[in-house]
């Protein structure tokens, strides 16, 4: 939002977070919020944990998007 | 004057660089606080029930209320229309329920409906008033106590109650400034009164 965007798409960062509804509920409130470190700060907490990540480099070949068709 | 822009949706940089264009200043206004030292307040437009809980939940639905009974002027564009309505056809929204009309959401369609016209406005003068209608709602019923300013054909698009106006369609997406000349007008009123 501080680079100047109108506005937020999320979906599996909410679905696949460990308690979605506080992380959404965070996300909304930051986003509204989102020249006021006081408020981020406060929203950011006891949130669970964020969706996990999968490094690349353990994903296999037959898995990885860029590598699918022909 | 100080004349805030609601910023939780909405064209607000369009609508505040209209209001600075008119000599006005126009901070942003998130919560109650951001109230304060305000002469008058635009409500843009955007998803009104998002704008409703979020408005609710910042304490902005009863903050505004308590000073729009007091004479606070309010200008709403299409959300905002609907969130000052009284009465709301399709999901109500939490709002202020100030202005007593019936708003109908959604009215003239999806995205691909909208559409612009040329508004003869006889409060504004003779030359017409270019008007974006997106995704507008229809005001369905008018209130006694309310003034009809503007019709497109035959359907109801301006309306004033008091200190407050409320148009369905969008002033600040064209470079005629008469519409948020004509709110600032009001605001000018409302302050020789008190």
């Amino acid at each position: 939002m501080q680079l100047g965007a109108d506005g937020i798409f999320v979906g599996s960062g909410i679905f696949k977070s460990q308690d979605p509804a506080a992380r959404a509920r965070a996300i909304v409130r930051a986003t509204l919020h989102y020249n006021d470190p006081k408020i981020i700060a406060e929203v950011s907490e006891n949130i669970g944990e964020a969706m996990p990540g999968l490094e690349i480099a353990t994903i296999a070949a037959s898995e990885r998007m860029q590598e699918r068709g022909w | 004057m100080r004349i805030g822009v609601l910023a939780i949706q909405g064209d607000v940089r369009e609508h505040r660089r209209h209001l600075e264009h008119l000599g006005a200043e126009a901070p942003e206004v998130r919560r109650v606080r951001d109230l304060d030292g305000l002469h008058g307040l635009v409500m843009p437009g955007g998803e009104s029930t998002a704008i409703g809980l979020l408005m609710q939940e910042e304490g902005l639905l009863d903050a505004l209320t308590a000073r729009i009974r007091a004479g606070f002027p309010v200008y709403g564009t299409c959300a905002g229309l609907i969130l000052l309505a009284r009465d709301v056809e399709g999901p109500p929204p939490p709002r202020l329920g100030v202005l007593d009309i019936t708003a109908a959401r959604n009215a003239f369609g999806r995205q691909v409906a909208s559409f612009e016209a040329p508004l003869d406005i006889p409060a504004l003068g003779a030359a017409p008033v270019p008007a974006v209608f997106i995704r507008a709602p229809r005001i369905v019923r008018v209130g006694p106590g309310v003034t009809i300013l503007a019709r497109w054909q035959g359907e109801v698009v301006m309306v004033e109650q008091g200190a407050l106006l409320a148009t369905t369609f969008h002033p600040e997406l064209t470079p005629d400034l008469r519409i948020h000349a004509y709110f600032l007008d009001k605001v000018r009123a409302a302050r020789q009164a008190s």
